[in-house]
């Protein structure tokens, strides 16, 4: 093929083009910031969150805990309200106490002159009625909300629940983050359905349906019947649905939100972008020994076998390199702070101690098993690899089943009682969550019970004070000595907070704080 | 014309129904389960059967399928599991970011590659080289790590457009256009690329024909050969290349829509199919197939358009 001559010839169309390509680029930047102004994007009284994903509902009897019940608190109060630093204050219920001795009955006295934004007000039999439909809603939280028999209404602003067994921590179910305490209106219970596109609460604000584009924008606009104007800071709440997590650092630093979910990946980059980064232990990652009784794995049937497990682990070393600063090493089942922990206990790092116990129960030269984990909450599964690898170093050759469609099909291989241990974080910020949870479920699939455990949580759980913490910790010492659960680091839930938004707080009490506060002093404020 | 486009249309049903029949049949083998997922770590097997039971996931595929079948006859694509919107209503609310976004990318393309392209090739000389090379580096960086950079220096470091988000056309035209530009030059580096190269070696081509000689040879102004004659004749490959680099956009909208958090069709793919959501999963097969259908329509009615044989045949 002939090359044609390219002497010199020049083309002004050419030049035109490109020209007006990059006019167009550039047109449309020069447009919009004369009529957009900053790219801030809210105005000052408005407030914008970030949250990772569409809400599980936005009926808050079938909604999610944790950051995520950001979507009903900020339309429903519940009846007590739990701060960012961890205390329980009154919303709806001004003032609660158990009846009798046990802690099997709760009773909280109800605010006065409160209206549904429905219209209509907010009494005893309204409360009752959104807790029972709670009860039977199907949602996820239903186990967080104790063993409760019945709930009845003993006065026109008294609510009554009665628990089938003691529930010490009757007053913490009934905040913003455990479903049975956030209360909906007589109108929404009457057809749920219609909570999907309108809320129907006594929250400081009103989701709007009609504003709102699922999995991506939710909108809130103020209520202007909430019964306490002077904690409504706010002209309104959006919540941006962004999962990416370089995509939720940029709409951070740029101010597109002024507050966000955070990640140990972003952290450095936000607090060099000037954002307020907030943390608080939250995970406590466990390596479960599921199967004591050694149905599938014999050597898991020998306490020693499991201690030496715990002994074989440097959490030291694992929490630094794959935390950094926002992970600490983990010995118990609870996490430092938090009712029951014991100090002074836990299992340290002692390869000679591990490698004995090993001998002596019969297994020095290691044996193999298969451990379930997820790529869900463990990212790449960096943390189950780093465990698995250090169980190598007292013979023992580990090799890792990775679920990664859901936590609801891992929850299922959990329970199918193929996988005789199991890597999940667990939390709680007391003894009776944290044995709440990691006794049903997929931390106990093989059902596990120990006497003694039982019968001192029994007793802990029906007192109160210096007396419950005392067997708290009781309790505590004996998971330690069981060693069903063995705990390897704790990972700390990151928030970032724009420099224009202040008074957020977070504790390991609360490590997921919400902007709404039924007083002026706790809620968040915009500069 | 008419004859090609009642073929094009007639062909399409059946290309629905095969898309559909395979979205079906591979959502079938993801492991997973849209009841385990709503319900969560505490689900219990009896709940989750009686979910099953509710959501009709409890009978045989086939007659799943059969029945999301005659449902699209009438035009209802069913309800998302999830949010319980209608399907339709859902992937309307969002049509309009992918297309705004397809469409945006396959203008730059066609306007930059094929400027790009011929000034490579009229020009000549190191310019040329130059701009040679630019194309084949946007061909070799990595479509995510250039929309990273673009958002870090264009929307964190110089604030000069939003770093996430989107805003409609009938709400703002300029934010429209601002929110657009960083994931349109994300996404529009490989057909900008791609069409760049095609303009080159066509304009070359066509540059080196008897008639441009003659055209020459008669005095005829430079830009009216350029414009009129070479242009025309360079655009037919052009355009065959729009069509594909426009359906693999539609592909790159899954990603650069998750980056840039537009909430188009392609962030609701990914989601949906997490959540083994599959009413939403079927609707989006079928907007990508119909979309697909009518990028190709046009990419025929462009032939006929610039070929006249095309149209004689």
């Amino acid at each position: 093929m002939r090359r044609p001559s390219r002497s010199g010839r020049r083309s002004p169309m050419m030049v035109g083009a490109i020209s007006a390509v990059a006019i167009t680029l550039l047109g449309a930047a020069a447009c919009s910031s004369s009529s957009g102004g900053s790219s801030g994007g809210a105005s000052s009284s408005k407030l914008t969150l970030q949250f990772t994903g569409p809400p599980i509902s936005l009926n808050p009897a079938l909604g999610g805990n944790g950051l995520s019940a950001v979507f009903t608190a900020l339309a429903y109060d519940s009846l007590i309200h739990l701060s960012g630093d961890g205390k329980l204050v009154p919303d709806l219920a001004t003032s609660w106490n158990y009846v009798g001795q046990d802690n099997k009955v709760f009773e909280m006295t109800l605010r006065q002159g409160v209206k549904f934004s429905d219209g209509s007000p907010l009494t005893a039999d309204a409360v009752v009625a959104s807790m029972n439909y709670f009860r039977k809603a199907g949602g996820g939280l239903v186990g967080d909300a104790g063993p409760v028999d019945s709930i009845s209404a003993v006065g026109p602003d008294k609510v009554r629940v009665t628990y089938k067994s003691p529930n010490p921590d009757a007053a913490m179910t009934m905040t913003q983050y455990h479903g049975i305490g956030t209360i909906i209106g007589p109108k929404g219970l009457a057809n749920p359905q219609s909570l999907l596109t309108a809320s129907d609460g006594t929250g400081q604000y009103v989701y709007n349906g009609k504003t709102s584009v699922t999995n991506s924008r939710y909108t809130y606009d103020k209520n202007p019947g909430y019964f306490n104007p002077s904690a409504q800071m706010f002209g309104g709440v959006t919540i941006r649905v962004i999962g990416d997590a370089q995509a939720v650092l940029s709409a951070a630093q740029t101010g597109q939100v002024q507050f966000a979910g955070g990640a140990a990946s972003t952290a450095e980059a936000a607090k060099q972008a000037k954002l307020n980064v907030l943390s608080a232990p939250f995970f406590n990652w466990t390596l479960i020994l599921a199967d004591s009784a050694g149905k599938t794995s014999k050597p898991l049937g020998d306490a020693r076998v499991r201690q030496a497990i715990a002994y074989a682990l440097d959490r030291k070393g694992l929490a630094n390199a794959l935390g950094g600063q926002y992970a600490a090493p983990s010995t118990q089942v609870l996490l430092p702070g938090t009712d029951g922990y014991l100090p002074q206990a836990g299992y340290d790092y002692d390869l000679a101690k591990a490698k004995s116990l090993m001998a002596e129960a019969g297994y020095a030269n290691g044996f193999s098993m298969t451990v379930l984990t997820e790529s869900l909450l463990d990212r790449n599964t960096t943390y189950s690899q780093a465990i698995v690898h250090a169980l190598g170093d007292i013979g023992i050759k580990a090799t890792l089943h990775v679920e990664s469609t859901g936590i609801g099909q891992f929850s299922g291989d959990a329970l199918s009682k193929k996988y005789p241990a199991i890597i999940f974080p667990s939390a709680g910020t007391d003894m009776f969550q944290a044995h709440n949870q990691i006794s049903n479920g997929l931390f106990n699939p093989f059902g596990n019970k120990d006497r003694q455990l039982e019968s001192t949580l029994a007793k802990a759980f029906a007192s109160d004070g210096a007396d419950r913490t005392r067997l708290y910790q009781q309790a505590s010492q004996r998971y330690h000595d069981l060693a069903w659960y063995v705990p390897v680091f704790s990972t700390q839930n990151l928030l970032y907070v724009g420099p224009k938004l202040t008074n957020v707080k977070t504790s390991v009490l609360n490590p997921n704080p919400m902007p709404v506060a039924p007083t002026a002093d706790l809620a968040w404020k915009s500069k | 014309m008419l004859k090609l486009l009642a073929h094009r249309v007639a062909l399409s049903i059946p290309l629905v129904l095969l898309v559909s029949v395979v979205v079906f049949a591979l959502e079938s083998l993801v492991p997973g389960d849209p009841a385990r997922t709503i319900l969560g770590e505490n689900a219990t097997p009896e709940g989750i059967a009686a979910l099953h039971q509710q959501m009709g996931l409890d009978q045989p595929w086939l007659e799943r399928y059969w029945h999301w079948l005659s449902g699209l006859f009438h035009g209802d694509l069913g309800a998302s599991l999830f949010t319980g919107d209608a399907v339709t209503s859902e992937l309307n609310a969002r049509l309009g970011v992918t297309v705004s976004l397809v469409l945006c990318c396959v203008l730059v393309s066609a306007v930059a590659g094929t400027a790009l392209g011929m000034f490579s090739a009229i020009r000549g000389g190191p310019a040329a080289r130059v701009v040679d090379v630019l194309s084949l580096t946007g061909l070799a960086l990595p479509n995510f790590w250039v929309a990273i950079v673009l958002v870090a220096l264009f929307a964190v470091k110089i604030r000069l457009f939003p770093a996430t988000g989107y805003v409609p056309l009938a709400e703002s035209p300029g934010h429209w256009l601002r929110s657009l530009v960083l994931p349109v030059i994300a996404l529009s580096l490989f057909g900008v690329t791609a069409v760049a190269k095609q303009a080159r070696d066509a304009t070359l081509e066509v540059q080196d024909t008897d008639y441009i000689r003659v055209l020459r040879g008669n005095g005829v102004a430079e830009s009216r050969i350029v414009l009129k004659h070479m242009l025309r004749n360079a655009a037919i490959p052009v355009v065959t290349v729009l069509g594909v680099v426009a359906v693999s956009m539609l592909s790159g909208t899954v990603f650069v829509e998750g980056v840039f958090v537009l909430p188009g069709l392609g962030s609701l793919a990914t989601q949906a199919t997490t959540d083994h959501d599959l009413p939403v999963i079927l609707g989006i097969g079928v907007y990508f197939t119909v979309v697909v259908i009518i990028l190709n329509l046009l990419v025929d009615l462009a032939y006929g358009m610039l070929n006249p044989k095309v149209r004689a045949s």
